[in-house]
């Protein structure tokens, strides 16, 4: 009994020290003025630091690309560590929010991976620090600084507040064994679901691709241009979009459970699809079912396609905290992962497309670009961008949700 | 023993101060729900949010989602828990590898039980081919939904799951100690096991049997992951509409999803407060303590 | 002896109950593709165990961390549990149901409400992204378990020895901790596997008031779940639940031991 209690104080006195030791990790704020600074001063003043960088947790390759070749890089050419935290964008600004609201000053989070909707509401409740992309020497050197996707983020303008990271597009896939034919545009979708009658469905909104997907359909029913003006207003919207519902309507009766019900998420779709429980499965990452015939959870005969008329494309960016304690370091790293030789790793490791701008990139980064082997049942970097829409403004897509949920769901 | 005031004190404080620190943070979220959040530039009181909840037809229809799933839950499991922790008192499986496994359910987090639960239940999951394998059904889409359908089937097995176990080690400390000394008494003094068990062992369990059907009932009542990755699409269960509206990105709905969560709490301590009242009367007759 | 027979089938079903889904998941965790209708896997593949083993994760770091942590809370929450009880069930005050009616409050507040509420009142006592934050906010989730459970042990055991051995001269300090926390040891070992359980499965307070510096096995095998990589989350749900199980022999073990030397000295 005695030897318990003893266990148990040594536990209370090894916790209250570490306690101490947690309070000394305090990084040190750099007294740096960075509106003003000079880029070689804010590269001195990130020497030696730590850099954290919050994102999505859940793509072991991306969590090993950042902790291995991204964070070598800024080790060595910078002495920067990079550290990684896996955290939902939802939970960041929740927290970020927390901070904000109390006035904290210094916070934990240094980087923000972030797009969207997210962008938009973090932006304008003061939760990001910015602006500070002029100030990277890797934005001019390797971005399209006209591109539509550099200056605006879901119809939202930039401003300097967050920097490309990678680019995403809708893409639909389907085992070639079971299902030869791919449908092209709405129609042929419908009579595809017909065909596989219980055997397709999309992630129920708001899931991020369950949303995109929608969108995608009310694109080819309704177009695509008068909304990137539209107001978010649900009468309005719900106008504009109802040859759209008309369409989701009819269509439910073909889909997985009558579309009574939808599932929860993208992730459940992709077990669905790969237990052969669905025919058709929709990503926003174009290069997905690569990775899936890599790792052996798709079939080897798994096909990529897009409609004619093009799938909704958008560019994941990196943002800084407004309280982060290492905004120098932070800007540094971000200046890194613009660089060619990082942006070629992504898209060589990780099957991601590219920020970089063609045009921007020496012959021989170039060569180097088109050297890499993508993989198996995907369509090219070309074609992807010759079908490539881009989003709504960010504050119509809950709107679309809530009407989605109303006027579509069961019915 | 001389009972001293400041004994009282000394024992209470940890426990007063870890309150302390809950009530507070309740406060500091509490006024958000009246539309108090400076920082995103709310700072007038209003109680709109909880009209808009209150007047939110979908409301009344989560409500009995959620009430529905708690109270399934909560009563099947203490029925079966208690009935699994006197197979175990009884069979003498107190200790060793049975307690382990029994044990086990309690460890695993509920997102991965929602992942059991798709990988066993769905239309593709493995009753559906052992019912494949021997012909059964043909296809896929014969075998019956049970998961995502708007009675929460999947969520409430999901729960018995993970809390039927809970029940039985939540009690069994308590049972065993009873049957041990005084089951075992009645037994010698010509009580049949059956009668014994019904007439002093639970009687004199049924305080922890009672706080462990409280314990499931509230958790089931205001817990989010289960009845979001495995319920229907519409109608959501309480928790999960508060959960998403704390979620969405605009900020600025963070008043409405504190009000939610405010009228959730209300309904919690409501039914406790009831569930309190009744069981104190309750045990009183039986002379138990509660 | 048919009750027999009958409860010993309620032990097989609920053993095979718990074990079919366990089982699902070990093999899940190195299976590369299972479709409809096979009742086994087509293939299979090791890319979660080298993931594991030599990813970016760092696992024993992880494991040692994680299972530190919960001890941590575990022991407290025990402590704070034993306290408690003691003062509700074996003294009578003013407010004493009021008292047991509190220990049901962490229970009843909303999971995103107690997250949000508890990381602005770290912020502001200055211990947001530490470990003893953390420690603080896992202690009022285990709270409630600890103390009900403590409560119904301590009520069944009562003083009666305790006060014998005040009686016969013992201070009331050494009579509690010779005669009524062994007898307590029961419910103190439940106590100990609730809190540590809970800790050890807290995410997303975890992740609002330790802002990700303060690293669990949770924190990482939650996303992966969230992701639906069916394989690497089966292999770090594995890994998770059968860490827990191995901390519990040990803990059982240990004061075993500790029981038969006492008897025997």
């Amino acid at each position: 009994m005695k030897k318990l209690l003893a266990l148990m104080l040594a536990l209370v006195m090894s916790l209250s020290l570490a306690a101490c030791g947690a309070g000394d990790e305090e990084i040190a704020v750099d007294a740096l003025d960075l509106s003003t600074a000079s880029w070689e001063e804010i590269v001195e003043a990130a020497r030696g630091t730590t850099v954290t960088f919050y994102g999505w947790g859940g793509d072991e390759n991306r969590n090993n690309w950042l902790n291995t070749t991204v964070a070598d890089y800024v080790k060595e050419h910078y002495d920067i560590t990079l550290e990684v935290v896996g955290m939902n964008i939802d939970e960041i600004l929740a927290k970020l929010s927390g901070e904000k609201q109390m006035g904290a000053t210094s916070g934990s989070i240094d980087m923000i991976w972030i797009n969207g909707e997210n962008f938009y509401s973090a932006k304008e409740n003061g939760l990001l620090y910015g602006p500070f992309t002029e100030k990277l020497p890797n934005m001019e050197a390797y971005i399209d600084l006209d591109d539509p996707e550099t200056l605006n983020d879901f119809c939202m303008p930039i401003e300097g507040y967050e920097a490309p990271y990678a680019r995403a597009q809708m893409v639909m896939m389907s085992d070639s064994a079971v299902t030869p034919e791919a449908p092209a545009n709405a129609d042929e979708f419908m009579e595809y679901c017909k065909k596989y009658a219980g055997k397709v469905t999309y992630p129920a909104l708001p899931d991020f691709t369950g949303s995109a997907f929608v969108r995608n359909l009310i694109y080819e029913l309704c177009g695509w241009e008068q909304f990137q003006t539209m107001e978010a207003d649900y009468e309005t919207v719900k106008a504009a979009i109802a040859p759209a519902i008309e369409y989701l309507r009819a269509l439910n009766p073909y889909l997985w459970n009558e579309g009574k019900t939808f599932p929860d998420s993208s992730t459940t779709v992709d077990s669905m699809f790969a237990d052969g429980e669905l025919v058709m499965n929709m990503s926003y990452g174009p290069f997905s079912v690569a990775t899936g015939i890599a790792n052996g959870t798709y079939t080897d005969t798994t096909r990529t396609f897009v409609f004619d008329n093009g799938t909704i494309g958008n560019t994941n960016y990196m943002a800084i905290a407004f309280d982060s304690p290492n905004k120098a370091g932070a800007m540094v790293v971000i200046n890194a992962i613009l660089s060619g030789d990082i942006q070629l790793t992504q898209y060589e490791t990780l099957r991601e497309l590219p920020v970089v701008a063609t045009d921007k990139l020496s012959a021989e980064e170039k060569a180097a670009f088109d050297a890499v082997e993508i993989g198996e049942g995907v369509l090219t970097q070309a074609e992807l961008l010759a079908h490539r829409l881009p989003e709504m403004p960010a504050s119509l897509v809950p709107v679309i949700e809530e009407i989605w949920l109303n006027e579509v769901v069961g019915k | 023993m001389r009972k001293k005031k400041w004994h009282i004190a000394v024992l209470l404080a940890p426990f007063l101060a870890l309150t302390a620190l809950l009530l507070l943070s309740v406060w500091n979220v509490a006024i958000q729900s009246f539309g108090y959040i400076p920082a995103f530039g709310l700072t007038e009181f209003t109680t709109e949010h909880y009209a808009k909840v209150l007047q939110d037809e979908t409301f009344l229809r989560a409500l009995g989602v959620s009430l529905r799933i708690a109270l399934l839950s909560a009563v099947l499991s203490a029925v079966l828990g208690v009935l699994l922790s006197a197979a175990l008192i009884r069979c003498r499986k107190r200790d060793g590898a049975m307690l382990y496994l029994v044990r086990m359910p309690i460890l695993v987090p509920h997102a991965v039980v929602a992942v059991f639960a798709i990988n066993l239940l769905s239309q593709a999951g493995l009753v559906a081919r052992v019912a494949a394998a021997l012909g059964l059904i043909a296809e896929q889409s014969q075998f019956p939904q049970l998961l995502f359908t708007p009675d929460y089937g999947g969520a409430i097995a999901a729960y018995l799951w993970k809390e039927i176990p809970f029940v039985a080690y939540f009690v069994l400390a308590l049972m065993f100690s009873v049957s041990d000394t005084l089951g075992e008494a009645a037994e010698n003094l010509g009580a049949s096991p059956l009668r014994s068990f019904f007439s002093v062992t639970l009687p004199l369990t049924l305080p922890a049997i009672v706080k462990a059907f409280l314990i499931i009932f509230i958790f089931a009542f205001g817990g989010y992951e289960l009845p979001l990755l495995l319920g229907a699409t519409v109608p959501k269960a309480l928790p999960v509409q508060a959960y998403l509206a704390y979620m969405s990105p605009n900020l600025r709905d963070r008043p409405y999803a504190m009000a939610m969560n405010g009228v959730i709490l209300l309904l919690a301590l409501a039914m406790a407060a009831l569930y309190g009242v009744l069981t104190r009367r309750m045990l009183k007759r039986m002379g138990g303590r509660a | 002896m048919r009750k027999h027979r009958f409860l010993s089938f309620v032990l097989g079903v609920t053993a095979f109950a718990i074990l079919l889904p366990m089982a699902v998941m070990v093999l899940w965790s190195v299976t590369g593709r299972w479709s409809w209708p096979n009742l086994l896997p087509e293939s299979y593949t090791l890319r979660t165990v080298q993931e594991l083993l030599f990813g970016s994760a760092k696992l024993p770091q992880l494991l040692f961390s994680s299972i530190w942590l919960a001890a941590v809370v575990a022991v407290l929450a025990t402590i704070v549990g034993v306290m408690t009880a003691r003062a509700t069930e074996l003294y009578t005050f003013f407010g004493c149901s009021a008292v047991q009616a509190a220990g049901f409050l962490p229970l009843l507040v909303p999971g995103t409400v107690f997250a949000t509420g508890i990381q602005l009142t770290m912020i502001r006592a200055g211990l947001s992204d530490t470990l003893l934050g953390v420690v603080l906010v896992h202690l009022v989730v285990a709270l409630p378990y600890c103390v009900t459970i403590m409560a119904d042990v301590t009520a069944a055991v009562g003083v009666r020895h305790e006060e014998q051995a005040a009686v016969l001269g013992a201070s009331p300090l050494r009579a509690f901790f010779l005669v009524t926390l062994p007898q307590l040891l029961p419910g103190i070992l439940s106590s100990l596997s609730m809190g540590f359980v809970l800790s050890y499965s807290q995410y997303f307070t975890t992740l609002m008031v330790g802002g990700g510096r303060i690293k669990t096995l949770a924190l990482v095998l939650v996303p992966y779940i969230q992701s639906g990589d069916r394989a690497l989350s089966s292999v770090y749900a594995t890994v998770f639940v059968s860490s827990a199980l191995l901390v519990f022999f040990l803990l059982e073990w240990a004061i075993k031991r500790t029981e038969k030397r006492g008897e025997t000295q």
